[in-house]
């Protein structure tokens, strides 16, 4: 059986009140809807509450999904970047560049990895991202990315949802998400750069 | 004029392209035209590298696990039911391994020195003295038994084997010899005790019908009769003792 229908029998199941179905809904999607917030919200305990919230909401509006209008994890996705959107419009975390021309942070200027991390000017990237510190630095210049940059790169490159996918959950054209996925990365690999520049 | 195609593709239609050429789905003429551009254009050829290497950084991003009881936490939140497949909780090793746990590390030092040569006698000494002492005591390792060790048969265990002691230390010849020895010299040399005299009210008013003690003794001699001194009854030792002490 496909995993489209697996799921659509699940949501019949859920539908009629049965609590395992619904359990097993909750296993399929937790780790991808916690990963999403994990990297967008950006600290493990907001994750948490995140992925609860998600799955409320799911809970309580799971009659209104209709399959005819797209798969149901572009629905659970949708849900989960509403959430975050909401998340961080209360927080105000406009500490971002928007602009490939943006000056770094004070507290970039002031970040150091020089004690952990070392030689880096031989490695290429995929060799540097393995050691802990190294993911964290990329976790962290996540962050400081814009909202709409990181939500497009987590979904694409973090979650693998293809272009036209992304585009229904975050509701532009297809040419815009692929902009804001190119810019993404390419201010992604400028923020990391200036890191790794100030350690070597 | 940067940002303008000197070839054929426009930077715009560059920047269109571009996510798709990182995921190799390009080919054919679009794909040269599209390196030409990055090639000869100073904006996209940079903009190309670094969505490049953000996309390295990014794939090699691992995926992080969520709480192991978040599942239960989100069902308790909606449903109200715990979850039907019980959580992995990590297993608690059971008490005589946590116990080997904290001992191995304090006894290891410890167990490693005694091995050496040099403490091998001391410990065969040790149980072999211990081995005597148990066997005098007439314990038995082989026939213990669960009743042997009762508060009650250990009490007895312990007065029973006292006596054997005391037993067999009298009995030694040498010590009954020395003994009899130290008892003949001390009646020799301290002198005897004079007799004490009856209290009179005790013999008039003594109606416990016990026999009269001093009439048994001497029936001839009466009360008032002074006590005569006489010498101590000396035990001569006999000649072979004395052959042997000299």
């Amino acid at each position: 059986m496909e995993d489209v229908q697996v799921v659509g029998l699940l949501l019949r199941r859920c539908l009629t009140g049965d609590a395992a179905a619904w359990e097993d809904i909750v296993r399929r999607y937790q780790r991808r809807i916690y990963n999403i917030c994990y990297r967008f919200a950006g600290s493990a305990d907001d994750a948490d509450d995140l992925t609860q919230e998600v799955f409320i909401k799911m809970y309580k509006t799971l009659n209104s999904y209709d399959v005819e209008r797209g798969a149901f994890l572009t629905w659970v996705t949708t849900i989960t970047r509403n959430l975050l959107v909401d998340h961080f419009r209360k927080g105000k975390h406009d500490r971002l560049t928007d602009s490939l021309d943006a000056t770094p942070a004070q507290e970039e200027e002031g970040r150091s990895l020089g004690a952990q991390i070392e030689d880096k000017s031989t490695a290429s990237p995929a060799e540097q991202v393995r050691s802990r510190e190294a993911g964290e630095a990329v976790h962290e210049a996540l962050q400081k990315l814009s909202p709409e940059l990181r939500e497009a790169v987590i979904l694409r490159d973090l979650q693998d949802m293809d272009y036209k996918e992304i585009a229904g959950v975050l509701k532009v054209p297809e040419g815009t998400v692929k902009s804001r996925i190119n810019r993404g990365r390419a201010e992604l690999a400028r923020l990391l750069s200036r890191t790794y520049r100030q350690v070597i | 004029m940067p940002g303008e195609n000197p070839i054929r593709m426009q930077c715009a239609e560059f920047e269109a392209l571009l996510a798709e050429a990182l995921d190799g789905q390009l080919g054919g003429a679009q794909l040269e035209s599209f390196q030409q551009h990055r090639g000869a254009c100073p904006v996209c050829g940079p903009l190309f590298a670094q969505a490049e290497t953000g996309l390295s950084w990014l794939k090699a991003v691992p995926q992080v696990e969520p709480p192991v009881n978040l599942v239960n936490r989100i069902l308790a939140a909606t449903t109200g039911v715990q979850a039907r497949v019980p959580v992995a909780v990590p297993v608690t090793p059971p008490w005589p391994k946590r116990l080997r746990g904290w001992v191995t590390p304090v006894l290891a030092p410890v167990w490693s020195t005694a091995r050496q040569p040099r403490f091998a006698m001391s410990f065969a000494m040790a149980f072999f003295s211990v081995s005597i002492a148990l066997n005098a005591a007439g314990v038995r390792l082989g026939a213990l038994r669960a009743a042997d060790l009762r508060p009650s048969t250990l009490v007895r265990g312990y007065y029973e084997t006292s006596a054997k002691v005391v037993k067999y230390y009298e009995n030694i010849r040498f010590v009954y010899e020395l003994e009899s020895r130290v008892r003949d010299l001390k009646r020799v040399t301290e002198p005897e005790e004079p007799a004490r005299p009856v209290k009179e009210k005790n013999r008039d008013n003594n109606t416990s019908g016990a026999p009269d003690h001093n009439r048994e003794q001497n029936y001839s001699r009466q009360e008032d009769q002074p006590v005569l001194a006489s010498a101590p009854a000396v035990q001569l030792w006999p000649v072979h003792a004395l052959r042997r002490l000299v």
